[in-house]
Parts: C-alpha cells; sequence; structure tokens
C-alpha cells in the first residue's frame, strides 16, 4: 500500500468536473484507492463518493493506493491534483 | 457539462422539449433518442418532474421488447443524476451500476 498526502490547489476545489476526472484515472487501474480528508474517507472511483467530500481549494487529503499498481496509480493521481486538474489556481 | 466528463463512444442525447421548440417532452423525440443511445450496453433516462416522467414511460412503450429490455429511467434528481451517470459509465460500469449511482445521487449533500 502507498500513501500520499496533496494539496488542493486549484480555484474550485474538486468539484464536479474535476472529481470525475479523478475517478476515471483512479478506476483506470486495478489498485484500490481510497481518499481521506476531514475525517471523510471516500472509495476513489466513486464519483459520488468523491463529489461528497467537498474538498475546496487548499484541502489537504490523504490518498492511498493498494494493489499491483499502486505505484503508478499514486503517481497519476498526484500528477492530477499537482496539475489543478487542467484549471486556473486563482 | 455531462458530455465535457463523458469518454469518447458514450452517447449523451438531450430530448427534452417539443418539436416546435417550446416547452415539455415529445414522446417520439424521447422514443427517437433512446434508440439512437442504444448501442447495446444499455440507455439510461434522466428526466425531470410532471410530464416528462409520464412521456418517457409512453415512448418506453413505442420501443419493440428489445428495443426497451435494457432502457431503465432513473428516479434520480436530473443534473446530479446524468453527471453521476454519465462519470459512472465512462468507467464500462454495467447498466444496473449506471442506474444505481444516478439514483444514489439524491443523497448528496450540498451544505
Amino acid at each position: 500500500m502507498i500513501e500520499i498526502q496533496v494539496t488542493i490547489t486549484n480555484k474550485a476545489g474538486m468539484h464536479a468536473r474535476p472529481a470525475a476526472l479523478f475517478v476515471q484515472k483512479a478506476a483506470s487501474f486495478s489498485s484500490k484507492v481510497k481518499l481521506a480528508s476531514h475525517n471523510k474517507v471516500a472509495d476513489g472511483k466513486s464519483i459520488l463518493a468523491v463529489m461528497g467530500m467537498g474538498l475546496t481549494q487548499n484541502s489537504t487529503l490523504t490518498i492511498t493506493a493498494e494493489g499491483a499498481d499502486e505505484e503508478i496509480c499514486i503517481g497519476a493521481l498526484r500528477e492530477l491534483i499537482e496539475s489543478n486538474f487542467g484549471e486556473s489556481m486563482v | 457539462m455531462a458530455l465535457q466528463m463523458s469518454r469518447p463512444g458514450q452517447c449523451i442525447i438531450a430530448a427534452g422539449g417539443m418539436d416546435n421548440g417550446g416547452i415539455g417532452t415529445d414522446v417520439s423525440k424521447i422514443s427517437d433518442a433512446i434508440k439512437a443511445a442504444n448501442t447495446g450496453d444499455g440507455v439510461v433516462v434522466l428526466v425531470d418532474l410532471g410530464s416528462a416522467v409520464m412521456t418517457a414511460d409512453t415512448a418506453l412503450e413505442l420501443l419493440d421488447e428489445k428495443g426497451r429490455e435494457k432502457v431503465r429511467i432513473a428516479d434520480a434528481p436530473i443534473v446530479e443524476g446524468a453527471i453521476s451517470a454519465v462519470v459512472e459509465a465512462s468507467l464500462g460500469s454495467s447498466l444496473a451500476t449506471v442506474l444505481a449511482t444516478a439514483e444514489d445521487a439524491r443523497n448528496l449533500k450540498k451544505c
């Protein structure tokens, strides 16, 4: 299992479109993906769970991946968040 | 927005409104859209309120048995349900899972 901590930096936070991108990326790997923030845990492959986290800009979250492709999976998810989902930071 | 979240090959058809551009729902418009959207894996139909539900039911009756076999009307809020269903379907999930996700969207908390 790999665990990383990341901060949401895009202005609008993990709203619908970024949540969709996250779930689609997570689902492209076989590893189990979990998100944890604000005492909530979500299945990283469930759009409703990820949107329901209500992650705003500057939220810190822990992502864990567990499975055969966990390393590449975590790397891809980190890259997605760090790229601000292609959105603006301000 | 739903289109923006979809993956290539996913079929999303807006079938609201009347033929003359007016507000309402049109039976043949909906049944044509269901036929066009059905590429074999199934179709989830999102409706808002009032006549939309009734018209969608009637549109289903216009299809033959095979045509409506994999068609489900979601008991879901239209915006949240549509977005959730599109994302779930983009993951390659089954019709039943897509329908369940659309219907679960009613539990999303806004504040």
